[in-house]
């Protein structure tokens, strides 16, 4: 029984070793709608990518980015590693932030019943 | 090919594209699309006209689920650990609608009976405002207002955290949905109410003639649709009471014994029965987290002070509290899977990371932005103060027997009108059963509704956490207020093709659904 423990403890940790995560979040996020994911690969160190980068169209008008993660699971690791990092493919997943709140404003009612 | 879901300049369709999750991505559903409605995007100051607008366009998007006789859900922040905002129909995703409204002398109705310290304090929000940017607004030195209380985080939608049922830990104050006193309720593609309670009337009729709303009065209405978590129609904007503007002092202290004077504490909220608390004044907020795992507890104190001129304030959030990662939850989780004997060690780490310096801030800044994480696990049960500390011996006994990675956080809160709400006891105690979601804590969620049962023990849970609520457990715990809920949806919702789109598997799960 405890060596299975370990055994599964290790094919958790192998599971997990490949992997990695960068995350990028502003001071006061806004986060709108949900997560948007993308598979990104950077080639040859960066000096070339596919896609060359990833444009958050779909996001809503003058909308920015909240929050920014980066992901590398276990497959896309052992791909960089087996390439010696010249094909590195991860996954971006990025949310949309709202526009600031807009200013406020009355409703004149003031000689109605 | 079937027609294309309308849209006009400022109400977007998306096909969805990959199933809909929860921000804690503990939930998961595919659906049909998304409806967004956009503020207007130049971003003008808000007016009558912009909330005739945007009502106007999220009734296209009613329309056209009704039409098409798919079932439709408005969401806010998708903080919800429930299925209660989950469709497979059509999201119809509030974000953007965060405009406001200073309500002005000139609005009150002569039978307005709040006290002069509230009357300059109302404000209307549409409801994808956040919490967070509630808090900012009322707490700026322009309007010097404050929130009675709010949930532990401010990442919520004003009317996603209020029909959810979102409360805190305040000694005299209920819920958060216990600020609103008027809701703008999109009943169906072509009505809409500004809801008042007729015990308590706000607003001139005037005011809801000018958003395009008829007003509508009724205790019973109003004391449904405030806690009715989507099921009612659309509510698109709230009118909040708040308080004037104050600051709140936060002591921790951990690790605390689990002895006779902690259970004293929890049994009366009397702060003189425990001696990190002794002399130092009334409590504003009061949280006990007791930690089954290390067998010890830790004490949040909260207490109210004075406006300081001198305050600086600092909402954002802290880079040091960026970890241990974001999901690492969902690896820790599998991990106390396969090993629960490391509970009680992964506990005792974490522990390290909690911060006990003594801190002031405004209630904005103190129950603030929090480093985002997934696969959080979070359910509960609420009892009356009474049944507080045998209800804690029986969770720990439960734990024992069927570990779990949660702790037990203790929330007080004063009781609300609203039928559903659960904070329906003279005091109510709320257990947040805390932690990493996974499997055994899902169990353990379930375990401890049933524990509670078996020992007779009147409960209730929380609508916007993992929950065992079914139709018989719902009669028992609110008894003839289900029937009252379930006629005001109908008074409100007359055609059955309209109570249809407001419909999920979560209120038929429960009986809600007639």
């Amino acid at each position: 029984m405890k060596q299975l423990r370990h055994a599964g403890l290790c094919g958790l940790l192998l599971m997990t070793a490949g992997c990695a995560q960068y995350l990028v979040v502003a001071a006061e996020p806004r986060y709108a709608g949900q997560e948007r994911d993308r598979s990104q690969v950077s080639i040859a160190g960066g000096t070339g990518a596919a896609p060359p980068q990833i444009i958050a169209s779909d996001c809503g008008p003058g909308e920015q980015l909240a929050i920014v993660r980066v992901t590398r699971n276990f497959g896309e690791g052992l791909l960089a590693w087996l390439t010696l990092g010249l094909y590195a493919p991860a996954t971006v997943h990025y949310r949309c932030a709202t526009q600031p709140q807009p200013g406020g404003g009355e409703i004149n009612t003031s000689g109605d019943a | 090919m079937p027609a294309p879901w309308p849209e006009t300049a400022n109400l977007k369709f998306a096909a969805a594209a990959k199933p809909w999750e929860n921000w804690h991505k503990t939930v998961s559903q595919a659906f049909a699309g998304t409806y967004t409605p956009f503020y207007p995007p130049t971003n003008p100051d808000t007016n009558a006209q912009i909330l005739i607008d945007c009502a106007k366009d999220i009734q296209v998007a009613i329309k056209a689920a009704k039409e098409r006789k798919v079932r439709l859900r408005a969401v806010g922040s998708t903080w919800s650990l429930s299925h209660a905002p989950v469709t497979e129909g059509v999201v119809l995703d509030t974000s953007r609608l965060k405009g406001w409204i200073k309500i002005n002398e000139g609005n009150l109705d002569p039978g307005y009976k709040g006290s002069a310290e509230k009357r300059p304090g109302l404000f209307l929000f549409q409801c994808g405002t956040l919490v967070a940017e509630v808090n900012k607004l009322l707490e700026s030195d322009k309007w010097q207002r404050s929130l009675w209380t709010s949930g532990a985080a401010n990442g919520q939608t004003i009317v996603g955290a209020t029909s959810t049922g979102t409360h805190g830990s305040v000694m005299d104050f209920g819920p958060l949905h216990d600020h609103i006193v008027a809701i703008h309720l999109l009943a169906g593609p072509d009505k809409q109410f500004l809801l008042e309670r007729a015990s308590y009337p706000v607003l001139k009729p005037a005011f809801a003639a000018a958003i395009g709303a008829t007003p509508l009065r009724d205790d019973d209405l109003f004391n449904a649709a405030v806690l009715s978590f989507g099921s009612m129609g659309v509510i698109h904007a709230v009118v909040i009471e708040t308080s004037p503007r104050f600051l709140l002092r936060a002591e921790t202290h951990a690790p605390v014994a689990i002895d006779q004077d902690l259970r004293n504490l929890i049994a009366t909220l009397d702060p003189e029965k425990h001696p990190k608390l002794k002399g130092k004044g009334a409590l504003n907020f009061l949280q006990v987290v007791i930690n089954p795992h290390s067998k010890d507890a830790m004490i949040n104190a909260m207490y109210k002070l004075k406006w300081d001129p001198s305050h600086v304030f600092d909402y954002t959030l802290k880079e040091g509290k960026i970890g241990p990662g974001y999901d690492g939850l969902s690896v820790v989780g599998e991990v106390l899977k396969l090993f629960p004997g490391l509970i009680p060690s992964f506990f005792k780490l974490a522990q390290g990371t909690i911060d006990s310096a003594t801190k002031t801030a405004t209630r904005g800044e103190m129950f603030g932005y929090k480093p985002p994480q997934l696969k959080v696990g979070s359910g509960s049960v609420a009892v009356a103060l009474t049944d507080a500390v045998k209800t804690l011996d029986l969770l720990d006994a439960l734990m024992k027997q069927h570990p779990a990675p949660l702790v037990f956080g203790c929330r007080f809160v004063k009781p609300s009108p609203a039928l559903f709400a659960f904070t329906r006891f003279p005091t109510t105690m709320v257990v947040s059963l805390d932690g990493i979601f996974n499997d055994q804590s899902v169990a353990f969620f379930a375990k401890a509704a049933e524990t509670l049962e078996q020992n007779n023990i009147p409960y209730t849970q929380h609508w916007g956490k993992v929950n065992s609520y079914t139709k018989a457990r719902l009669d028992k715990a609110y008894g003839a207020n289900v029937g009252k809920w379930l006629d005001a949806r109908k008074q409100l919702l007359p055609d059955p093709a309209d109570r249809a789109v407001f419909t999920n598997a979560y209120m038929e799960e429960r009986g809600l659904a007639g």
